[in-house]
Order: C-alpha cells, then sequence, then structure tokens
C-alpha cells in the first residue's frame, strides 16, 4: 500500500510538471507576427519556406561541417496503411509536435521527442480525383490554435492542431474539372492565401485569399487576362486587358495554374506567386504573349490586385511552367543592396529581380543545355528564341498522323528545375538549386478542349542528356550567375534544399538518402539512407539544447508518372512513406 | 463473501480516479455481457445506473443485413428525459449514438451496424442524473462494421453525399410529430482497408419559425449508425413553424443542410389507423 501511494504521489507531480509545461508554450498558437518572423525562430518551423521569403536558412550553428558527422537518427514514424508514392511535404515543428501531410491528403500530428502519434486525419478522397502529377501533398500551415491544408479533390480543411478535429473544410475549386491543391497554404496577416492545380486540364490558374479562421473567401485574383477577380464577395478588376495577349476566348481555358502556392515578403508586403504554363500546349493554337501564363505575379495581400508581373516564359510551347518560389533576398553588388528576388526558372534560366519592380537584374543558365533561347535580353527581359526549336504545328486535318514537326528541346518539360525548392544561405551569398539535366522529344497534336480532360495537345519523351548523371545540386551565385559548384546525382533531384548557418545545405535524393554539403566548397560531408527516396524537403530546429534534422521518405512524384526514358531508370527504387527525425546530441 | 467483499474493494481502489462512487453498487446486468462493467465506467462514468424495462429496445433476434440491424428506443414511459444513448456490446465502437430531445420525445429510431452477436442497449437519463437502462440481444453473423459501403459501387456515390430526404407528419394530439430523416453518406467506420473513417457526427433539427429558429432536438451519430443513415423523431414544432431545417456535419467538415416543409393539409398523422393518403416527402 505505501508503495501505492508513492507511486499515485510520483504520477501526481509528473502531472502537475506537464501541465505546466503546457502552460508554458503558448496556448493559443502561433500568431500572425510570429508567422512573419519565422525565419529566424530557431526552436520551431512555422512555415513553408522556413520563413515568409522561402529562403529556407536556419541561423542554427551547432551543426557544422565538422560535427555534422555524429548527426544521428532518433526515430521514424511510418504513415502506414496501403497508400504510398511520393511524400514530398515539409514538416511544420510548433511547441514539440511535428505537422506533416503524407501522400494521398493525410495529415499527421507526431510527438516531436519521441515519434509518438498524437492524431491522424484521412481525407475520404473521392473515386474521381485527377493530380496530373502523383497524389502528393507539400505541407500543412499553421496559425493560432489551426493546422491547414489543401487535398487532391481541391478543398482546403482546418483541424484543431491539438485534437485533429476538423473545423471547417472548404471547397476551393471543383475537382471534376480537373482542379486539384497539393501545395502549403499561405497565412499572411490572417488570411489563409492558396493556389490551385490543374495546369494540364485548361483551367483557369487563381491565387485566393480567405478568412483563416472562417474559410470565407476575401479575395480571388485569376492569373489569365481578361478573367474578372472578386473582393469581399464583389467582382474587383479584370486581370490585365481582355485579349491583349490571348485570340478570341481561349484566355477562358487559359491555364497558368499557380499550383505551387507562393511566397510573401514582408519588407515590401507583397505575395509572389508563380503561375503555370498556357493551355493547350500546343502554342500556335494561341498566338501572343498568353499572360500571365509562366510568370511570377507580384500581389498585394490585402486585396488581390496585380503589382507587377514578370513573365519568364512568353508565349511558351514547352510546358515551361513558371511556378517556382520566388525566393525574396539582398543583393549585395557593387556596394548597394538592392531588395531582389531569385527564381530558378524551368527554363533553365537562374533569373535576379528587382522585387519592387519586377524589372529584371540578371538571368543566366544554370544547367548545361537550352535550345529553345540563346539568352534573356537583360533590357528588355525577354528570352531571346531559338525560333526553329519551337514544335511545330500539326496539320489542320483531322488525320490520325496529323502531329506536327518533333524538335529536340532543352530542358525538358519537367523542368531544368520543377517544384522542389532551393534554398539561399546570407552567409555565404548563394542559392542551392536542385536542378535536372535532361531533354525532350516535343511535338503538337490536334486538339480540342472538355472540361476535366487532359488539355495538352502534344506528344512528349523525356531523354536524359548525360549517362552518369541527370540531377545536378548547385550553388548559383546571384551577383554573377555563376555556378560555385555543384554536386552530381544520377537520378533527377525532387527533393527541397536546407541550408544553415553552420556552413551547411542538405537534401534528398531519389536514391534514398538524405546528405549533407559543406555550403562553401559542396564536399559531401555526411549521408543517411532511410529506406525510400527522398523527395519531400527537410528542415531543422532546436529542442531541449539539440539541434534537430526531419525529412521525409517515400518515392514519388512527376518523375516515375512522367519521366519517359528517365522513369525506367528509377522505375526499381522502392516506395514508402516516412517521417525521419534526426539529431545532434549534447556531447 | 469475505473473498468477494475484497475483491469488491479492490476494484473500488483500481477505479477511484476514474469512477469515483457506485462502481460497487452497481446492479449486474441481466444480459450477462461479458463487456457491461467496461462499457458502464466509459458511458456512465460515476452516475447511477439502473435496470429498467420503461426504456423499451426494439430490435431483430436475428440481424437479416449486419449492415443496417434495425433499432428502436423508446423512453416515453419515464417522462422527461435530458439525454438517450444506444450502445451495441460487441462493436468495435459500442456506441451508436447519443440523443438530446431537447422539446421532442424521448424516442429515437435508427439503423446500426452489428460487427456479431451482440446485447445492442438502450439508455436514458432522467433529470436526477439516473441512467435508465434497458437491451436485447442480437444474434448475428459477422462483419457489419468492417464490410466497406454498398454505396462505393457507384462512381458517382461522392457526387450525393450529404443529399437529404426527409417527411414529416402532422402533429397527434398530443403535439409530438413524427419526422423521419434519410441522410446519404458512406457512414465509413475507418475499419475498411484503405478507407479512411468519414461518418454523419451531428445532426440538428430546428424549427424556422417568424421569432427565430429554436433547437428541437440533437443527435450526436457516431460509426456504428448504418451507411445513409435513417432516423425516426417525434419532434414537437412550435404552432407558428413555417419548415423545419435540418443541419449536420461528417467528420471531415461536410455540411449537411436541408428545410423540411410542414406537411400539406389534410395529412394524417404518423400513427393514425386510417389508411395515409398520398405520402410526400422532400429530397435536395
Amino acid at each position: 500500500m505505501k508503495r501505492l501511494v508513492t507511486s499515485l504521489a510520483l504520477a501526481a507531480s509528473l502531472t502537475a510538471f506537464s501541465a505546466t509545461g503546457v502552460l508554458a508554450a503558448d496556448a493559443g498558437g502561433p500568431s500572425s507576427d510570429d508567422l512573419l518572423r519565422s525565419a529566424t525562430n530557431t526552436e520551431a518551423v512555422l512555415t513553408y519556406g522556413m520563413g515568409p521569403q522561402a529562403q529556407r536558412f536556419s541561423p542554427l550553428t551547432d551543426l557544422n561541417a565538422d560535427t555534422v558527422k555524429k548527426l544521428v537518427p532518433v526515430w521514424s514514424f511510418s504513415f502506414g496503411g496501403e497508400k504510398q508514392r511520393g511524400q514530398e511535404a515539409q514538416p511544420i515543428i510548433y511547441d514539440g509536435t511535428i505537422y506533416v501531410t503524407g501522400s494521398y491528403s493525410r495529415l499527421y500530428a507526431v510527438d516531436a521527442r519521441t515519434g509518438h502519434k498524437k492524431w491522424e486525419y484521412n481525407h475520404r478522397l473521392p473515386d474521381g480525383i485527377m493530380p496530373c502529377c502523383d497524389v502528393v501533398n507539400r505541407g500543412a500551415a499553421i496559425y493560432k490554435d489551426k493546422i491547414y491544408f489543401a487535398t487532391l479533390d481541391a478543398r482546403l480543411v482546418a483541424l484543431n492542431r491539438e485534437t485533429g478535429k476538423v473545423v471547417w473544410n472548404k471547397k476551393l475549386q471543383e475537382y471534376k474539372e480537373g482542379y486539384s491543391n497539393t501545395a502549403a497554404p499561405l497565412i499572411i496577416d490572417g488570411k489563409i492565401i492558396t493556389g490551385n492545380s490543374g495546369g494540364e486540364f485548361g483551367v483557369i490558374g487563381m491565387v485566393e485569399a480567405r478568412d483563416a479562421e472562417t474559410g470565407e473567401l476575401v479575395w480571388q485574383r485569376p492569373t489569365i487576362e481578361g478573367n474578372m477577380g472578386t473582393l469581399n464577395g464583389k467582382e474587383s478588376t479584370v486581370t490585365g486587358k481582355t485579349n491583349a495577349s490571348w485570340p478570341g476566348d481561349m484566355y477562358k481555358t487559359g491555364g497558368g495554374a499557380t499550383w505551387l502556392g507562393g511566397t510573401y515578403d514582408p519588407e515590401t508586403k507583397t505575395l509572389f506567386f508563380g503561375t503555370g504554363n498556357p493551355a493547350p500546349w500546343n502554342s500556335h493554337l494561341r498566338p501572343g504573349d498568353n499572360l500571365y501564363t509562366s510568370s511570377t505575379l507580384a500581389i498585394n495581400p490585402d486585396n488581390g490586385e496585380i503589382k507587377w508581373h514578370y513573365q519568364t516564359t512568353p508565349h511558351d510551347g514547352w510546358d515551361f511552367d513558371g511556378v517556382n518560389e520566388f525566393v525574396s533576398f539582398d543583393l549585395k553588388k557593387d556596394g548597394k543592396v538592392i531588395k531582389a528576388g531569385g527564381k530558378a526558372d524551368r527554363n533553365g534560366f537562374f533569373y535576379v529581380i528587382d522585387r519592387n519592380t519586377g524589372k529584371l537584374i540578371n538571368a543566366s543558365p544554370f544547367v548545361t543545355k537550352i535550345t529553345w533561347a540563346k539568352g534573356i535580353d537583360i533590357e528588355t527581359g525577354r528570352p531571346i528564341y531559338n525560333d526553329d526549336n519551337r514544335p511545330g504545328a500539326p496539320a489542320t486535318s483531322d488525320a490520325h498522323d496529323a502531329k506536327g514537326k518533333s524538335v529536340f528541346a532543352a530542358p525538358a518539360f519537367l523542368g531544368a528545375k520543377n517544384w522542389m525548392p532551393m534554398a539561399y544561405n546570407p552567409q555565404t551569398e548563394l542559392f542551392y538549386v536542385p536542378a535536372n539535366e535532361w531533354g525532350m522529344d516535343i511535338w503538337n497534336e490536334p486538339i480540342t478542349y472538355k472540361k476535366g480532360a487532359a488539355y495538352l495537345g502534344a506528344g512528349f519523351t523525356i531523354k536524359p542528356l548525360y549517362d552518369d548523371y541527370i540531377g545536378a545540386l548547385r550553388a548559383v551565385d546571384p551577383k554573377t550567375g555563376k555556378i560555385v559548384w555543384e554536386y552530381k546525382n544520377p537520378a533527377p533531384l525532387w527533393g527541397g534544399v536546407l541550408t544553415t548557418a553552420g556552413n551547411l545545405v542538405f537534401t534528398g535524393t531519389p536514391e534514398g538518402y538524405l546528405k549533407a554539403f559543406d555550403a562553401k566548397s559542396g564536399q559531401e560531408v555526411w549521408k543517411f539512407q532511410t529506406g525510400s527516396g527522398v523527395v519531400g524537403s527537410p528542415v531543422t530546429w532546436k529542442m531541449d539544447g539539440e539541434q534537430y534534422v526531419a525529412v521525409v521518405s517515400g518515392w514519388g512524384g512527376a518523375v516515375p508518372l512522367w519521366g519517359g526514358d528517365v522513369a525506367k531508370l528509377v522505375k526499381d527504387i522502392n516506395q514508402g512513406g516516412s517521417l525521419w527525425v534526426f539529431k545532434l546530441p549534447k556531447a | 463473501m469475505r473473498d468477494a467483499l475484497r475483491h469488491v474493494g479492490l476494484t473500488c481502489a483500481m477505479l477511484a480516479v476514474a469512477a469515483p462512487a457506485l462502481a460497487a453498487s452497481s446492479p449486474s446486468d441481466p444480459l450477462k455481457s461479458v463487456m457491461w462493467d467496461i462499457l458502464r465506467d466509459q458511458y456512465f462514468a460515476g452516475a447511477p445506473v439502473v435496470f429498467d424495462a420503461a426504456v423499451k429496445v426494439t430490435a431483430p433476434a436475428a440481424a437479416e443485413d449486419t449492415r443496417a440491424v434495425p433499432l428502436s428506443v423508446d423512453a416515453t414511459a419515464l417522462g422527461q428525459v435530458v439525454e438517450m444513448v444506444a450502445i451495441a456490446d460487441l462493436n468495435p465502437f459500442p456506441l451508436v449514438l447519443r440523443y438530446h430531445p431537447g422539446t421532442a420525445a424521448p424516442y429515437i429510431a435508427t439503423r446500426i451496424k452489428i460487427q456479431q452477436a451482440t446485447a445492442v442497449r438502450g439508455a436514458a437519463r432522467t433529470a436526477d442524473g439516473v441512467w435508465h437502462v434497458s437491451g436485447v440481444l442480437v444474434d448475428a453473423a459477422g462483419g457489419g462494421c468492417s464490410a466497406p459501403p454498398a454505396s462505393y459501387a457507384q462512381k458517382d456515390w461522392a457526387d450525393h453525399v450529404g443529399e437529404v430526404q426527409a417527411r414529416l407528419w402532422p402533429a397527434a394530439d398530443d403535439g409530438m410529430a413524427r419526422l423521419r430523416l434519410r441522410i446519404r453518406h458512406p457512414n465509413d467506420t475507418g475499419l475498411v482497408d484503405g478507407i479512411p473513417a468519414y461518418f454523419v457526427e451531428t445532426l440538428q433539427v430546428e424549427a424556422q419559425t417568424p421569432g427565430g429558429s429554436p433547437t428541437l432536438a440533437r443527435i450526436d451519430s457516431l460509426e456504428p449508425v448504418s451507411e445513409n443513415p435513417v432516423f425516426s423523431l417525434d419532434v414537437r414544432p412550435p404552432p407558428d413553424a413555417t419548415a423545419l431545417i435540418l443541419r449536420g456535419r461528417d467528420n471531415q467538415g461536410g455540411e449537411i443542410r436541408a428545410t423540411i416543409p410542414m406537411p400539406p393539409p389534410g395529412a394524417k398523422p404518423a400513427m393514425s389507423l386510417k389508411p395515409v393518403g398520398q405520402p410526400w416527402s422532400v429530397g435536395q
């Protein structure tokens, strides 16, 4: 009996202790200011991109090129079920909990110290979803007492982050028309801002802001000129000028999906959303620049008005989406500090743009072979096309073999860099870009638009450019456009990058490794085999005085589905679905 | 006897935190279910419990379809009832629903899934805090909770989730009007491989009146309620009600909403002995 009393007393004191612990953490959850300042918060990972500018830079220095050798796994968490496929998420970490999304629209809350699952939300998907490029999700967003994520049936779900109970569930778009959603939402000043997917189905790209508490729509900004925006339930302004760069009514099915979401710069109070390829792929059907496809849009977060645009591939004919993330940074050049942004485009060029004006500062190739353009005119900001590298127009007859002239073009439509986010290190002043070296045979075919059907009008097959590697992690100097170092990987790189003040760069490989590199020299200093391909984005934070690293593992994404010859090269990579957590133990 | 007392004492000590009172004085289960002690502590924790035949539980002695076993719980003999529950002891999720009758009669009928032969119970809590429990045994072949819903045979099942069919009969002399609801929903338990839990969680019946929308009754529905849930209630619409409103939600935030018109003039109450004329109902 005495023993019983003792153990009861112990239990009571433990309970009291943990109750205090919970109270000590902010019961209200992260505020708007917390999210805006998240880049310098080393105790949490509150935003996709590790800060609204999405530099994916951590000021932590415990881990460095020397100590990284001692980085060891702490636990691994399986996403479970029969559902595997691509795991492209970036974890969110707050108050000892990791919030991570899995394939097939699943969201997990996991104890960051133990790997114990707190709750799981498993979204019931209809049979008819049409995700173009695997059933992935790239991450959640946290704000106050809620955690949010978007689903493959184009809905936005808000859950109580403690219980996992759904607070609201709003339809973003109609999945039956080809819409889906895979990007992490962005939360700015109490508004949750999302893009949309479905660029291969002739949808209209859209950026939308909702009240994060209620899910009610605040504004909508279509990305294709001629379409009407809304603000507080009323029509606001037309995007661009109707028919200025689109013939007839093609702007109504013009594409420009904002499927990768956006970034935000608190200094200029500007949202940056990239837009996808125009639809259909066959460019001969839509003479003109086709604004604002394959562009970066600078948007006022209060009302959804476009401040400026920069179109990376006017009149795209190669499926060069312009969705890739625009990363705000301070460009130190010729003794001046310019508020700039960097973007590694699918089309093979690395753009440095003035983020106040949208004016091009510099554009340079970050892959070895670009066939579609000779370069970018710095004055006009426009590409200098190689006209004979545009796939030819198909015959106008309905003949089965009416396809147009096929060309070999590089980069391939999967891009010199695809969705996988790069990182910027303000100490080395370098961008770390996960690039791929590949080209494609591409030709156009006759096409008509049908709701919910793929609206391509093109055929294609991807080919590697080199025998020994496709993926290349490249350190790009934004001042000069020069490649400072590179790491070559046999399989295409498809995961995000993380860099730290400890002079480190982390990224994953389809071969299953999470790898660390010296940020200055590019020397590989650490690797760990996770058991399946790594196509997620690693993060780092500090907890209980130790530096942690987390990454999801699970091979998939667009490469095995659309990769042509490359798909053959990666077909033997095993699928998975797990969250790995590592730490540098205290000495 | 001494041993038995000691045993009871030990049980009390073990349960001291979860159920401080009454565990020892609780009557034994007439249905002799192996789950009773656990379920009593889980769902009636600490409250007084009596077995009371005044609560009438109606269910078939043998289930023909284990995915949709008709069940009604009628506690009208108790008078005023605050809350009712239905429980299927041997289900993986024993709690079927909680019903908050409000101004409605303490009567609810639905269809439930049962996983194997089990005691099926109804309980009603009166204003004095006492739970009145009754039940029947239902024999069954296995599998009602872990079989996939039949609606998935249709490719377009997702288009119809949340649709409501409802019918309201005129009030009888006691002011109670029969309301029958059918909601299209797969009501997945989450026990079928690869299909997440996806079920109706809350349903609330309100009256639409010039002075506002008073709540008449509320159901907290759970996994064991059958696919395409059906409920029969006896509600008391205010005299100036122009329609009834059904509001509900599933566990994924899907919203259920329907307006149920008042019965047409000349319609007969549900329990009328005279034949009912033209049927009427509303779908959306």
